[in-house]
């Protein structure tokens, strides 16, 4: 008996993990619970690294990301598919990183950002990685969450504009001051470490 | 046009979203402006610094047990489960209410003590007197 059960849960779990969202969300909205742990373990990390991102705090991102998937979780049954889910979970995320930063009142702190990073590289060789991350806690937010839901999360320019409510021309024109501004910033941090050798 | 005019373009030409006419036209500049050719490379490269970006970032182990508890939170009361950054103000502001109401109830449990009779001939404070005036204690009586 115990055997077959557990033969169930493999062959469910297996399924699930070759479901499209479409239909883990239909699941959900079912009230199947290993289809919800499926879209947590497909999304996880790119709700905390958006979130991350845009914080430069761990312990906020993960909070933030939390509180995201469980919005997700309660408002499934009611999601009708218009965008996609990850368009919508990313949404959620930008919203409440936004409203986070509003309700502190203050901007990322670099210092708070850069100096756990540079201490998990004791040999203070900066990586590709590092640097990245200290370009974009320099890059206002509106710039930086445009940036990385394009390259990072792989969004199209529609998703982005649905994800952000913005139209699609800011979108376009506000992603490539986002690059040219990454470039630029880039470009500085590397003629700086030239100097400084 | 300029070089700095078609450096505008070249995020959206990279995306494929640039309208055929100007697509046609920025690739015409680009075979002959080696810059632009190099600043449409590099920011191709964008996506590649991002991601790295993203591996030196560490999500915890206990995450998902961490959303799973909170769902199952809202599942039973309905309300999101309080978030550890709210928690430490209200726990602030608990103590403080709890530090005031114990001393003002030390006070009130406090018994009466009447003032210790002051030696003869000394002035008291009366403590009632409407002109604030300081009475001495044989005229008192």
């Amino acid at each position: 008996m115990e055997e077959a059960v557990r033969h169930d849960a493999l062959a469910l779990e297996r399924r699930l993990a070759a479901a499209g969202d479409v239909e883990l969300v239909a699941a959900c909205a079912e009230g199947i619970p290993e289809a919800f742990r499926e879209l947590l373990s497909r999304y996880r990390r790119s709700a905390v690294g958006l979130a991350y991102q845009m914080l430069g705090n761990m312990e906020d991102a993960e909070d933030v990301a939390q509180e995201a998937f469980v919005r997700v979780f309660v408002a499934i049954p009611r999601f009708r598919g218009q965008a996609a889910f990850s368009t919508w979970l990313y949404r959620i995320v930008t919203n409440l990183c936004l409203g986070d930063r509003r309700r502190r009142r203050r901007t990322v702190d670099l210092e708070a950002v850069r100096e756990p990073r540079a201490a998990d590289n004791p040999a203070g060789c900066v990586t590709d990685g590092l640097l990245a991350g200290q370009i974009l806690a320099e890059m206002a937010v509106e710039l930086r969450v445009i940036l990385l839901l394009r390259e990072q999360e792989g969004l199209s320019y529609r998703d982005i504009a649905e994800a952000l409510d913005l139209p699609l021309g800011t979108v376009r024109s506000r992603l490539s001051k986002a690059r040219m501004t990454f470039r630029r910033l880039w470009n500085e941090a590397l003629q700086s470490g030239e100097e400084q050798q | 046009m300029t070089c700095i005019l078609f450096e505008r373009q070249l995020s959206s030409y990279l995306d494929g979203e640039l309208p055929a006419a100007r697509a046609a036209r920025l690739e015409a500049h680009l075979r002959r402006c080696p810059h632009c050719r190099a600043e449409l490379e590099a920011m191709g490269g964008i996506a590649d610094h991002i991601r790295a970006a993203s591996r030196e970032m560490q999500v915890s182990q206990d995450f998902d047990q961490r959303v799973l508890r909170a769902m199952g939170y809202w599942q039973v009361t309905g309300r999101p489960i309080a978030q550890p950054r709210m928690l430490k103000p209200l726990l602030v502001v608990a103590a403080i209410l709890l530090a005031i109401t114990g001393a003002v109830r030390y006070y009130l449990s406090q018994p009466y003590r009447p003032p210790m009779p002051a030696p003869r001939g000394a002035a008291l404070v009366a403590p009632a007197s409407p002109g604030g005036t300081v009475v001495p204690e044989r005229e008192r009586r």
